[in-house]
């Protein structure tokens, strides 16, 4: 059942007994798509024909990046010799986001047509999931569902007798964060330490073993058969904002609302009316104080800023912030700031790859702030060292954008509410918090 | 449980090993791979098991000794039969993931990273979101997701576990 101002597309059987089976997902449509871009209309179908349909349907990176896809495809040059990959990043671990576990474990078949169609657009014979290895259940489903699908054609050597080949296998982290980052995912692929890599050169052009590559979000991937099937201008025009941000999204909304969970909705509704309708609203008794929009390491907004946002890429920028994951945390009056920053301190300054000085030593200071903050021991220069250091920990310092999204998901937080951190401060100082 | 010394993989391992050296063309991929292979026969990696490994995939033992360290889930030291696991970072916190910690400190008398002296239980604070947090807060019990999770709920299922075994 759709909650309000929900627009199913790939969620469309999400719900239904079954829904990560082969039969569920073929009744619902699934892989007419394939089907079509492989035998009913092949001619139509050329790599440029997939790629032109994915960049008309403005469908933008779903892992919190909101890179065009189409565009990102067009720079993965073909014809080099070499093979060409095509990677499915599910490693989602970003704080507060849960939308790609769903589609994993209950709508995976939508993944794999998907990566197929991607195949055919990249010329690529050979596709990999990349699991974070806390999703056994995930791991499980997308491995029965890549059985199905070699069992009936879809996946293999000839394709639904088209010649063409394309071979999917799973791979599975082992806990850490930093693998969601494209490039330490590749190096974790290649059986390594998830070091990010220096950029460029980028994936597309050299990536998993050496080979161009594109890596893509899980649900990237899932809206790609809907794109092929229904055209990309209809799915632009799904987006009811901003063209540049077409489609649907899915969020994952957690934290003080009545009906937590995962909905898709038109990109460009307006925030608080997907909290209050679509999400539940807030507790009884309780005021909105704070939204985390798009996953912890996204600025995060005020009450007043949430009045004022609409769910698209560019409205969240004009606002300062991200539209990110869609993993968005709802706070209410309840929330005391300070504890909530500690837990993202302790996560960034654990998750760190340890590769680069700024962002290995600075997430493991904030951390200590914070922590010296609540035991009660801070002095009173902390917070501006705090605010001081933090300018220096991204910003091009760091091989990878890690340390940028600890500054961005903690400091806009002391910055807003800094009344809470300062309280902490003089109830340390006083001895009451010792 | 597999023998730790001299550890070889157990024949559904092999199997599976045998399937995985098809889909990846450079034969460094399947270190993690193996290691998690290791892992579901014997509960954790044994010493013995990264020379295995090694010679398995064909990389240095120091490559796979790196990689065991460097990620949270690869564990170098014997687990107790349940490795209870509480996500703490934002949102199981806001639904109440302290009173989880409680709970399990209370009821099994550790602390995170200890292990029962009978060899049941292990926990560990789990500061990495676990994708949740919708139904927070959640315990990780091995490889299964216990969601909703309320202090009753959690101590009911701690003696579940131990009655089981």
């Amino acid at each position: 059942m759709a909650a309000p101002l929900e627009k199913r597309i790939i969620l469309a059987d999400y719900g239904k007994p079954d829904s990560h089976t082969l039969s569920v997902y073929e009744a619902g449509g699934g892989y007419t798509a394939l089907k079509k871009a492989l035998v009913s209309e092949k001619d139509k179908w050329t790599p440029d024909g997939i790629i032109n349909e994915v960049k008309a349907s403005n469908l933008r990176g779903r892992g919190g990046a909101g890179f065009p896809t189409g565009l990102k495809w067009s720079f993965v040059p073909r014809n080099t010799g070499k093979p060409t990959y095509v990677v499915c990043n599910a490693d989602e671990s970003e704080p507060g986001t849960f939308k790609d576990r769903v589609i994993l474990e209950d709508l995976p078949h939508s993944i794999i047509e998907g990566m197929i169609l991607a195949g055919l657009a990249l010329e690529s014979r050979q596709g990999y999931i990349y699991l974070r290895g806390e999703f056994y259940k995930g791991w499980q489903r997308v491995d029965a569902a890549i059985q199905e699908a070699y069992a009936k054609g879809y996946l293999g050597e000839n394709v639904l007798g088209s010649g063409k080949t394309f071979h999917l296998a799973t791979y599975r982290g082992a806990g850490a964060y930093i693998c969601g980052e494209e490039t330490a995912l590749l190096e974790s692929l290649e059986g390594r330490r998830g070091h990010p890599r220096l950029k460029p050169p980028f994936p597309a052009v050299k990536g998993l073993y050496g080979s161009p590559t594109t890596v893509n979000n899980v649900e990237t991937f899932a809206a790609i058969p809907h794109i092929i099937n229904n055209g990309g201008e209809w799915f632009k025009k799904l987006g009811i904002g901003n063209e540049k941000s077409g489609g649907t999204k899915l969020f994952s909304v957690s934290g003080h609302v009545m009906k937590p969970g995962v909905y898709e909705v038109p990109m460009g509704i307006s925030l608080i009316d997907f909290i209050n309708e679509t999400a539940g609203g807030i507790r009884p008794g309780k005021e909105l104080k704070a939204v985390i929009p798009g996953g912890s390491s996204t600025p995060v907004m005020t009450r007043q800023e949430v009045m004022r946002a609409k769910l698209d890429y560019e409205s969240m920028a004009e606002l300062g912030t991200f539209l990110g994951s869609g993993g968005m945390i709802v706070l209410d009056s309840s929330t005391d700031m300070v504890q909530l920053t500690k837990r993202l301190a302790d996560f960034y300054a654990h998750e760190s790859c340890g590769q680069c000085t700024p962002c290995r030593e600075g997430s493991k200071w904030i951390a200590d702030i914070i922590d010296r903050l609540i035991d009660g021991h801070a002095v009173e220069d902390d917070l501006k060292t705090l605010l001081s250091f933090t300018k220096n920990m991204g910003n091009g310092t760091t091989i990878c954008p890690f340390a940028d999204a600890n500054v961005m998901g903690v400091v806009p937080i002391v910055e807003k509410f800094y009344d809470e951190f300062l309280h902490y401060l003089e109830k340390g100082k006083s001895g009451e918090g010792k | 449980m597999r023998a730790v010394e001299n550890y070889t993989f157990s024949a559904k391992a092999e199997e599976r090993f045998k399937k995985l050296e098809t889909q990846f063309p450079e034969r460094e991929s399947l270190v993690l791979w193996a290691l998690h292979l290791v892992q579901e026969d014997a509960g954790y990696i044994p010493p013995s098991a990264i020379s295995y490994v090694a010679e398995r995939v064909g990389v240095s033992r120091s490559h796979v000794q790196g990689v065991i360290s460097f990620y949270a889930m690869f564990h170098d030291k014997p687990m107790g039969k349940f490795h209870l696991q509480v996500c703490v970072n934002a949102s199981c916190w806001l639904a109440g993931s302290d009173e989880l910690e409680k709970t399990i400190e209370n009821h099994l008398q550790i602390r995170p990273g200890e292990t029962t002296s009978d060899g049941l239980f292990t926990y560990n604070r789990q500061g990495e979101c676990l994708a949740s947090c919708g139904t927070a807060p959640v315990v990780q019990i091995n490889a299964d997701y216990h969601e909703s999770m309320t202090p009753q709920k959690l101590e009911t299922l701690i003696e579940q576990l131990k009655r089981d075994s």
